[in-house]
């Protein structure tokens, strides 16, 4: 049984308390969270207690740390984390500074303990099963990845100035994906970046559209198409093309009842948000991360995949800020 | 009825004659080509006479040509036929460098006559459909273009090398479509190509077999392109456009609509195999096209400013892809 005591009881924090619920080889032991309202409702609803920080570290019964708190919170609390001996799942980013993401790593490593970054696409059921298949050669080599990654709406304002930027905050997404997939590490960088959709989140000093190279060493190529705001919902697809074909995974709706009428057929928009997308991946890393823990096996995903997501994010910020391509070191 | 000259008695040319000739608004009186030969077998077949340069040119009767010969000859035949006052349908390009497009396009509007250049890809049915939705608002302010162009296999590597490059012989297509669909011209390309297909594409074709790229107009709206030479699973032409009220995307056409459900998986058609089973229809409604506007005297639909302006594109994305910087385009 693997106690787990949860920094962070917000939207997220919900999904992963539910979740760890569901397993049986767990336990939700303590939540915190800086709304103590929030805390105890969480850990009401799963038979576990409100507790501080220093508690949390300090009780030998606590295995291991979910970290589902604000972002800027992750690396300081991974690092405790490390310190008092607790594996850890930390939720991406492990932080937007990346001096503070290697400090991270170095704490992390120097204490040996186990760290999973819940990149949660490559849990997907549709992803994983296409990266199962690539990796078993049924397209041969790997030349070009198409990654659609499109939220329904923009985030407010004020969410925007603390997000670190788009590429940061929802690109880093693809850029795991792309890791990923490329099977190699990307070499070179070029984005354009624009605000297409709304004005104001220019205005806070960001981008709402991009569209992304990305090229590695051996000349194997991706693409990534970002916008803030699609009105038909979540859009979340891959296409991977190779020697031997194509492997594609397309956007899941609701149900998949089609509607043939006089003027045309309709089927189900993609599930909206990333919560309902990926609930299924939500559950699947979770079963993950303690499968490891148990197997005492190399995590999934860790820091240096979160490293080098944030990696790629800062290239194509400079790319972006440049017009020029940028290299990166694989 | 419009009675036609054709120049070019290749697997192009028999195509654009035979719809030619399935035609009751038009007439095809002769072919001409470089080998005599192929003009009178193709002539024969098509009910025509073989006929050269002089006297096809030199009949008042012919109206129009349809020049589908080797591309080094388009711009010579086009300015010939300008001159003799005869109505053009050119097959892309005009020519792959810009002073002869610039001087076929000065002899065309000194001579008045119209002149159609055949990007067929205009005229397919599901991409025309896409582009009236898109023009009609039915996604509102466009912001994204993706143009999925795959070639079914690797054409003969001497082809390449007399090609004039992959982005001038095979991407112009998409650079034509990304104009058409961003409805303002690009200002900037990123190119990125590289050989992964078959290593003599590079060492015997002096090519390149793989691209993806980046093009970006004016007020930002932003275009991607994907190509390669073997897809080998068909000829893949897809297309997405992305506006603030949503997508319209115009995927691979097949050539049945059966799925076959078996005890390990569903199988459907591959997209059709070549580009002249794919735009069978884009190939027929563009003569279509042309005819209505020399019957109507009004310009055509596409012409060799169009054609020159994707010489333009893909002068620039060589350039992106020999530099590895973006190349800004002046409009």
């Amino acid at each position: 049984m693997t106690e787990i005591a949860q920094f962070g009881a917000g939207r997220i924090g919900q999904i992963h308390a539910s979740n760890i619920a569901a397993m049986k080889d767990a336990r939700l032991r303590y939540v915190i969270d800086v709304n103590v309202e929030a805390a105890g409702k969480l850990a009401a609803r799963y038979g576990a207690r409100v507790v501080s920080e220093r508690e949390a570290f300090a009780d030998g019964k606590v295995d291991a740390v979910l970290i589902a708190s604000s972002t800027d919170t992750h690396a300081r609390l991974a690092i405790a984390a490390a310190r008092a001996g607790k594996a850890i799942f930390c939720e991406k980013p492990i932080d937007l500074s990346l001096s503070k993401v290697d400090s991270c790593i170095q704490e992390v490593e120097k204490a040996g303990v186990p760290m999973f970054v819940g990149f949660n696409r490559r849990f997907d059921p549709s992803f994983s099963a296409l990266k199962r298949r690539l990796d078993a050669g049924e397209i041969g080599a790997v030349e070009q990845v198409v990654i659609s990654s499109r939220d329904p709406g923009p985030p407010p304002p004020a969410y925007v100035k603390v997000s670190g930027g788009m590429f940061r905050d929802m690109t880093i997404h693809d850029f795991d994906m792309a890791r990923w997939l490329l099977g190699e590490e990307p070499v070179e960088v070029f984005a354009m970046g624009e605000c297409l959709v709304d004005r104001k989140i220019g205005a806070a000093g960001d981008i709402d559209s991009a569209m992304v190279l990305l090229r590695t060493a051996s000349d194997r190529m991706c693409h990534i198409n970002n916008s803030r705001r699609a009105a038909y919902g979540y859009d979340q697809r891959i296409e991977v093309a190779g020697a031997k074909g194509m492997l594609r995974a397309e956007n899941l709706g609701e149900t998949t009842v089609e509607h043939f009428g006089a003027k045309g057929t309709v089927s189900d928009r993609p599930l909206d948000f990333f919560l309902e997308r990926y609930a299924d991946a939500y559950r699947a890393e979770m079963a993950a991360f303690l499968r490891s823990l148990k197997e005492k096996t190399p995590m999934p995903v860790g820091a240096r995949d979160g490293r080098q997501a944030l990696v790629l994010a800062e290239a194509a910020l400079k790319s972006h800020h440049t017009g020029q391509a940028v290299k990166v070191d694989g | 009825m419009v009675n036609f000259a054709l120049f070019g008695a290749g697997r192009i040319g028999r195509m654009h004659g035979e719809n030619l000739v399935r035609r009751s608004d038009a007439r095809l009186l002769y072919v001409v080509d470089t080998k005599p030969e192929a003009a009178r077998a193709l002539a024969e077949s098509l009910g025509a006479r073989p006929a050269t340069d002089a006297q096809a040119f030199g009949d008042p009767a012919v109206q129009a040509v349809l020049i589908a010969s080797s591309t080094g000859s388009h711009a010579d035949l086009s300015i010939a036929a300008a001159r003799a006052g005869k109505a053009i349908f050119c097959e892309k390009p005009v020519d792959l460098t810009l002073p002869k497009c610039d001087q076929c396009i000065a002899a065309v509007k000194k001579a008045k006559v119209p002149m159609f250049v055949g990007f067929n890809r205009r005229f397919d049915p599901s991409f025309r459909e896409l582009k009236k939705r898109l023009d009609a608002g039915a996604i509102g302010k466009l912001e994204q273009v993706i143009i999925t162009n795959r070639d079914p296999g690797l054409p003969d590597l001497r082809f390449l090398a007399s090609s004039g490059g992959l982005f001038l012989d095979f991407t112009v297509h998409d650079f034509d479509m990304a104009r058409w669909l961003l409805g303002e011209e690009p200002v900037e390309v990123f190119a990125w190509g590289a050989v992964l297909v078959d290593a003599r594409v590079r060492t015997e074709g002096k090519d390149i077999d793989t691209a993806m790229l980046l093009l970006r107009t004016a007020s930002g709206k932003m275009c991607h392109i994907n190509n390669t030479r073997r897809a080998v699973y068909g000829y893949d032409q897809r297309i997405e456009v992305f506006g603030a009220k949503g997508m319209l995307r115009a995927a691979n056409v097949t050539p049945t609509s059966v799925e076959s459900s078996g005890a390990q998986a569903t199988c459907a058609d591959n997209p059709w195999p070549n580009f002249q089973t794919r735009y069978a229809t884009a190939y027929a409604a563009e003569l279509s096209s042309f005819i209505r506007s020399v019957e109507t005297r009004k310009p055509a639909e596409v012409g060799p400013v169009d054609s020159r302006q994707v010489v333009v594109l893909a002068e620039a994305a060589l350039k992106s892809s020999q530099t590895g910087k973006p190349v800004r385009i002046k409009n």
